[in-house]
């Protein structure tokens, strides 16, 4: 048989087929990405005791009805892009000076030595606590829930760099009511206002204590989880805590 | 000036262009794996709500550390009729509950079922406590809250304690 020359495969359009499959994917890809306010549920108290008295002062209530018509600390509101104004006012009115008058939570100014004090207590306590037989495991973890507390709050005391730390009333929070046939887009319209409002008040701090943003050192954390970086966040938490509760709605 | 003759007669050559479709899958290798699909494609009409400053999910995803539940009303014109005729307008759409019937809608009393075995599906050695696991809710613009609180309550039952509120990010400009 006389000796043939394979034809060589023509490869020209193979770029062809490789684009078609390119485009393909370019314009199934989805490239939104999930984004969400992420929020605790209390734990489910078995044996509910009297609620403790909170002071009004330390409410920041927004309610929203049924209608999806807005009121905020029993004042009637018609642009929900109010809120995040209002939240920071409620804030920062009294954080350089206390003024009983007015109706906005107080804060508390530690000094080192103060907190150097409470931290000893606290650690005394909870040895005490730990060495008397038959206490509760629960109490033991509390007390020393409590010492951790402290010691972060002297920590951040020295990051602050001042001789003290503002911090506003432990029972101030912002109080979400809603009622059953409130839209979800009002809903989440009041979280994201929420989370704007604390995220300006952190961002603030950020850029005059450590001069970057909040979402800077916020990203960076998320990357690498360095130490120095945790200690500046939760100094930021020491100010501006984002306390929320959602109340259910019962009717 | 002999050196540089010039020689009029020869063409341009051609690009060589054996290499192109060596570029264009290594683009379309770029894309095949940057592609995340769906987990599941909801039967319930969902149009996210728009917001602010929400917090991305992707890392929890990478390490399954969030369960998506999808409430809105049913895409099925017909099913959804049936469905408002029993007074149930909103439903619920959770992936994974029975393989069998995989577009099975469902109302609050099946969330714990559903998470419960979600959670105990996964390998044991990335299993974050029942409290981390994030719920993500994502809800149609006009669901009553109420429902979104039933599904609170149930998971405040079992545990689930955090739960995501899911938005469509946009991106107002920060006004400074």
């Amino acid at each position: 048989m006389a000796k043939r020359e394979i034809p060589e495969i023509n490869a020209g359009s193979m770029a062809d087929i490789a684009f078609l499959l390119l485009i393909f994917f370019l314009v199934t890809t989805t490239m939104d990405k999930d984004t969400a306010y992420i929020r605790n549920i209390p734990k489910k108290i078995v044996n509910q005791e009297k609620k403790p008295p909170v002071e009004e002062r330390n409410i920041f209530a927004i309610k929203a009805n049924s209608m999806n018509q807005l009121m905020i600390r029993g004042v009637i509101i018609s642009n929900p892009d109010d809120i995040s104004e209002k939240i920071i006012e409620f804030y920062r009115t009294n954080e350089i000076k206390n003024d009983p008058k007015n109706n906005f939570p107080m804060y508390s100014r530690a000094s080192m030595k103060e907190i150097e004090a409470n931290l000893e207590r606290a650690l005394e306590e909870a040895e005490k606590v730990e060495n008397t037989p038959g206490a509760m495991q629960d109490i033991i973890d509390f007390k020393y829930r409590q010492v951790a507390e402290w010691e972060k709050k002297k920590r951040a005391l020295q990051l602050y760099g001042k001789k003290e730390l503002p911090e506003i009333h432990p029972q101030a929070h912002i109080r979400i009511e809603v009622q059953k046939a409130t839209d979800y887009e009002l809903f989440t319209k009041i979280q994201s206002e929420v989370e704007e409002a604390i995220y300006e008040l952190r961002n603030d701090a950020a850029m005059k204590i450590f001069g970057e943003s909040y979402d800077k050192i916020l990203s960076r954390y998320t990357m690498d989880k360095s130490p120095a970086d945790k200690e500046k966040l939760d100094l930021l938490k020491i100010l501006y805590p984002d306390r929320i509760i959602e109340v259910t709605p019962k009717r | 000036m002999s050196k540089f003759k010039k020689d009029n007669n020869k063409s341009v050559p051609g690009v060589n262009t054996s290499s192109l479709p060596d570029i264009v899958f290594m683009l379309l290798f770029f894309f095949m794996v940057a592609t995340t699909s769906k987990e599941s494609d909801p039967s319930v009409k969902v149009v996210q709500p728009e917001g602010t400053m929400a917090t991305d999910m992707t890392p929890y995803k990478q390490r399954s550390e969030i369960d998506f539940l999808y409430i809105g009303k049913p895409v099925n014109k017909a099913r959804a009729e049936a469905y408002k005729k029993l007074g149930m307008e909103y439903l619920l759409f959770m992936d994974n509950v029975a393989q069998s019937t995989p577009d099975q809608l469902y109302n609050v009393n099946m969330v714990k079922k559903w998470k419960l075995d979600k959670f105990e599906s996964k390998p044991a050695r990335m299993s974050t406590p029942i409290e981390g696991v994030i719920t993500c809710v994502k809800a149609d613009k006009g669901t009553p809250s109420g429902l979104i609180f039933d599904i609170r309550g149930e998971l405040q039952d079992i545990d689930a304690l955090t739960i995501g509120y899911a938005v469509r990010e946009v991106n107002k400009k920060k006004e400074e």
